[in-house]
């Protein structure tokens, strides 16, 4: 790879973390703000028991605040973009197991919204894209820390 | 020309790959951890605290009831009342809604003709199940009885309801011990 290649796949890392932490850091602000009624958003997916509900609720929100301000920092972007991928496949489960049980909920992803199954379409799509920018940040960090190494 | 890496030079590479991964995922779960702990001393900090179990909104809508008829006796605001006679002409006109605060066993026993069973000891769960009926007649004038004498649990339901926005609420104090003594009419059974 010629040394102007590999400046632009770090521009495209840190503005695909820009992008993705931006994403995480707004979703976490709305849990925070009303952490009861992103619990009832959680209960409507009938996935979880009661006693597990309110702890997400409450520790969802530091998790993806975290994410986020780790993929701003280079040292951090790894961990971040691990953590990314993997609550990605969390959500992309609950919201796949959701649509196959033909329910209808607003997922409280970004705040309150109507209940609507286009709309959760729409976030399992964007969970999607979550899930590759992570796994392209992460696989390029990777690959980065082992070219480092002796 | 391209250098083709040999399978025992990939072999070390790829099992340096899987332990990184296996080591970021560690700190995936450390940072899990760490999130939850911050949310549980944010949480306890909070104004509105959550319970540490999900309540689903019609358990906390009984638990918001269930206060709202538990304040002791002391503290009861005092109601508007009514007495035996302005009762006894609401019931036969059929111009208020009659509800009775007693627990439904002694409501079961014997109740003032019309009369709903809104027990003080099981207020949410009637109070769900009278809602229809409550609401229908939200601008009603509203007459609330229990035993008589000391009882206190029509004051608390009158309470509890004026303060759910039922504005016309009042309290027949003589309850069914007058209304009995009186020989008027009473009716059985759950009034369903």
């Amino acid at each position: 790879m010629t040394p102007p290649d590999n400046a632009r796949r770090n521009y495209a890392v840190l503005a695909v973390s820009i992008a993705v932490a931006a994403v995480f850091i707004y979703a976490a602000i709305d849990k925070i703000r009303d952490p009861l009624q992103f619990a009832d958003s959680t209960a409507a997916f009938a996935i979880l028991p009661a006693v597990f509900i309110n702890l997400l609720a409450l520790g969802l929100p530091p998790f993806e605040i975290a994410c986020g301000v780790l993929l701003l920092a280079p040292p951090t972007r790894r961990i971040g973009a691990l953590a990314v991928a993997v609550i990605s496949v969390v959500f992309f489960t609950a919201l796949a197991s959701a649509l196959l049980r033909g329910l209808t909920l607003d997922c409280g992803c970004f705040g309150v919204g109507a209940p609507s199954r286009p709309r959760m379409w729409l976030e399992l799509a964007l969970d999607v894209a979550l899930f590759s920018a992570a796994l392209f940040i992460y696989l390029r960090s990777i690959t980065r820390l082992s070219a480092r190494a002796p | 020309m391209s250098i083709v890496t040999p399978d025992s030079a990939r072999l070390p590479q790829a099992r340096g790959f899987g332990s990184q991964i296996l080591r970021d995922l560690a700190g995936v779960a450390l940072l899990a951890i760490a999130s939850l702990a911050a949310g549980l001393v944010v949480n306890r900090f909070s104004l509105s605290p959550l319970p540490i179990v999900y309540q689903a909104p019609e358990q906390r809508f009984d638990a918001e009831l269930t206060t709202l008829v538990a304040a002791a006796p002391f503290k009861i605001a005092p109601a508007a009342t009514v007495g035996l006679e302005e009762f006894r002409s609401a019931v036969e006109s059929k111009s208020a809604l009659i509800l009775d605060a007693r627990p439904s066993v002694f409501f079961e026993q014997g109740h003032v003709p019309g009369a709903l069973n809104l027990a003080r000891d099981d207020f949410a769960h009637d109070y769900r199940d009278l809602a229809g009926v409550l609401q229908v007649a939200h601008d009603k004038p509203i007459i609330v009885y229990c035993s008589g004498g000391e009882c206190h649990d029509s004051r608390l339901v009158a309470n509890a309801l004026l303060s759910l926005g039922f504005g016309n609420v009042s309290v027949f104090t003589g309850g069914w011990d007058a209304w009995s003594a009186a020989g008027l009419p009473a009716s059985t059974g759950s009034g369903r």
